[in-house]
């Protein structure tokens, strides 16, 4: 089969079981994922969508069917992909600086080489003057901002993003989405970003994948057309979002009626 | 902190001292208290200089301070290593548990008679006794910490392209020092204490605290007896505050990842 140099990652007939919980999380989910996009996977909790995203990271290995990335399997983590977690998961004994040359010295870059590519990227998110800052002292959107320069900083092919402005109050998370696109319009890496906001999928993707409730699978696929910087009040916008929340409101009843049984 | 209230929490460290040193001196005086009994402190304090001039009170405290100090850095190195593979090998977590639960549990001093006929009457034992005293605290800990290391702070690492020994070294024993480092406090007291049992019952031993305390029995000397114990206290507290607070300090404590105890 010949790779198709358009798509980034595939995902053929995917299925994660969870034995010791008896949870089939994903459910012969197969999905393309084209380069250079930004694409977001929606769904109700509990679909699966952020086993998905660990299954590309290379934290887990799905039960069934196969992942590829430019047509090699994914079978471990590598520095092929960066992730951001919701939590941030930065080294808490690492400064800013730290943190963010980590992935590169690493991966054999030399000490004062990582630090200038780090400080390129602080700039980048508008960190300056805190490289030298320990993470509990900065806040929740900082964090964010130091774990997606750590993501970036080793130049990864593709970036992977848990829920990452879950945790943030909305008017960081509303800046926090601005920032991302910003960031993204420079560097024009292949993002695969998890939420369970639609109006924050919209805003910021190529496509929304929507993933069924459990077992997860995908339920619909949404071209997003809508010159960017977006405004979440624009007829486009709310003509999109009907869509996606109409292929919604089906798996949440479902799910609803699966909690009731 | 401004220069006052440092002067008051001083203060309030020290008062404790100056209250319970007023009331011993003036009980001891006041009720005319024989000295061979319960000396006051200024004898116990002029005594002291007098052994220290005499250079026999520092040739004790070095002698104690050479074994607890070796006894104790091969506790903690040893007890680090064994602690990560416990936490790490799942065979070899299956394979020590009993033995460590049993170990655990038996007081350090009851190896002493055991150590005393396997490795002789001098320093070996006693060494070998501050080792044991302070291991298992630093296999437990250890362990503890290395098994309670956020998953995800090591995925973060491992997609970054950390792997074994990086992903040990700069990932998982940095992470793992908010519960090593408060362990290092705890394992030099339990190092203490055995260093104290096993030179009291060490016989061919000539030098140290806790031989100097047990032979004043012979000449029912309470004073050098006080002498003894405060200087354990003293040398104790002196390097939990210069050494360990201060690594504390540097490292768990600036990294806002210290569970506070303690001051």
């Amino acid at each position: 089969m010949r790779w198709d140099p358009n798509i980034k990652i595939t995902l053929r007939r995917v299925t994660k079981v969870f034995e010791e919980k008896g949870v089939t999380a994903l459910q012969d989910v197969s999905l393309d994922i084209r380069k250079d996009k930004f694409t977001t996977i929606v769904g109700p909790s509990g679909c699966g969508k952020s086993t998905l995203l660990h299954l590309l990271a290379g934290f887990d290995r799905p039960s069934n069917g196969e992942i590829r990335l430019d047509g090699q399997m994914i079978e471990k983590p590598g520095p092929d992909r960066g992730f951001v977690f919701q939590d941030y998961a930065l080294f808490p004994w690492k400064t800013v600086l730290g943190n963010i040359t980590f992935g590169l010295t690493i991966n054999g870059v030399a000490k004062s080489r990582a630090q200038e590519i780090a400080m390129e990227y602080i700039r980048l998110v508008n960190l300056e003057g805190f490289e030298h800052a320990y993470p509990h002292t900065l806040s929740g959107g900082m964090k964010q901002r130091v774990a997606i320069a750590r993501a970036l900083a080793y130049n990864p092919e593709v970036l992977l993003m848990d829920e990452p402005f879950g945790a943030l109050d909305a008017q960081t998370r509303k800046y926090m989405q601005g920032e991302l696109i910003r960031i993204w319009e420079r560097f024009k890496k292949t993002v695969v970003f998890v939420t369970h906001s639609v109006i924050e999928a919209i805003y910021l993707s190529d496509v929304v994948v929507v993933l069924s409730a459990r077992p997860g699978t995908v339920k619909g696929i949404i071209e997003v057309d809508i010159p960017r910087p977006r405004n979440y009040t624009g007829q486009e916008y709310l003509d999109v979002r009907k869509r996606v929340l109409g292929i919604l409101e089906e798996e949440v009843q479902k799910e609803i009626s699966m909690d009731r049984a | 902190m401004t220069l006052s209230t440092l002067r008051t929490r001083t203060a309030e460290t020290l008062l404790p001292f100056l209250v319970g040193g007023i009331l011993w001196e003036g009980g001891c005086r006041f009720f005319d208290v024989s000295p061979q009994i319960l000396p006051p402190p200024s004898l116990i304090a002029a005594q002291a200089v007098e052994l220290w001039a005499k250079g026999a009170l520092r040739q004790h405290i070095l002698a104690s301070l050479f074994r607890l100090l070796l006894g104790y850095v091969l506790a903690v190195t040893a007890g680090i290593i064994l602690g990560a593979l416990i936490a790490l090998k799942s065979d070899i977590r299956r394979m020590s548990s009993l033995t460590l639960s049993l170990l655990i549990s038996i007081p350090t001093i009851t190896w002493v008679p055991v150590l005393l006929i396997t490795m002789g009457l001098g320093d070996r034992t006693v060494i070998t006794a501050v080792f044991l005293g302070g291991l298992f605290e630093m296999i437990y800990s250890t362990a503890l910490g290395v098994e309670n290391v956020n998953r995800r702070i090591v995925d973060a690492a491992r997609i970054m392209g950390a792997k074994r020994t990086d992903l040990f070294f700069r990932v998982m024993l940095p992470a793992s020092l908010s519960f090593v480092i408060p362990a290092l406090r705890l394992c030099i007291g339990y190092c203490w204490r055995a260093l104290i049992g096993a030179e009291i019952l060490s016989a061919m031993i000539r030098w140290g605290l806790g031989k100097m305390i047990f032979e004043a029995r012979f000449w029912n000397d309470v004073t050098v007896m006080f002498i003894g114990l405060l200087s354990i206290g003293l040398l104790a507290v002196l390097f939990d505050r210069v050494f360990l607070r201060r690594l504390e300090r540097i490292t768990i404590e600036k990294w806002g990842i210290a569970a506070r105890i303690d001051a």
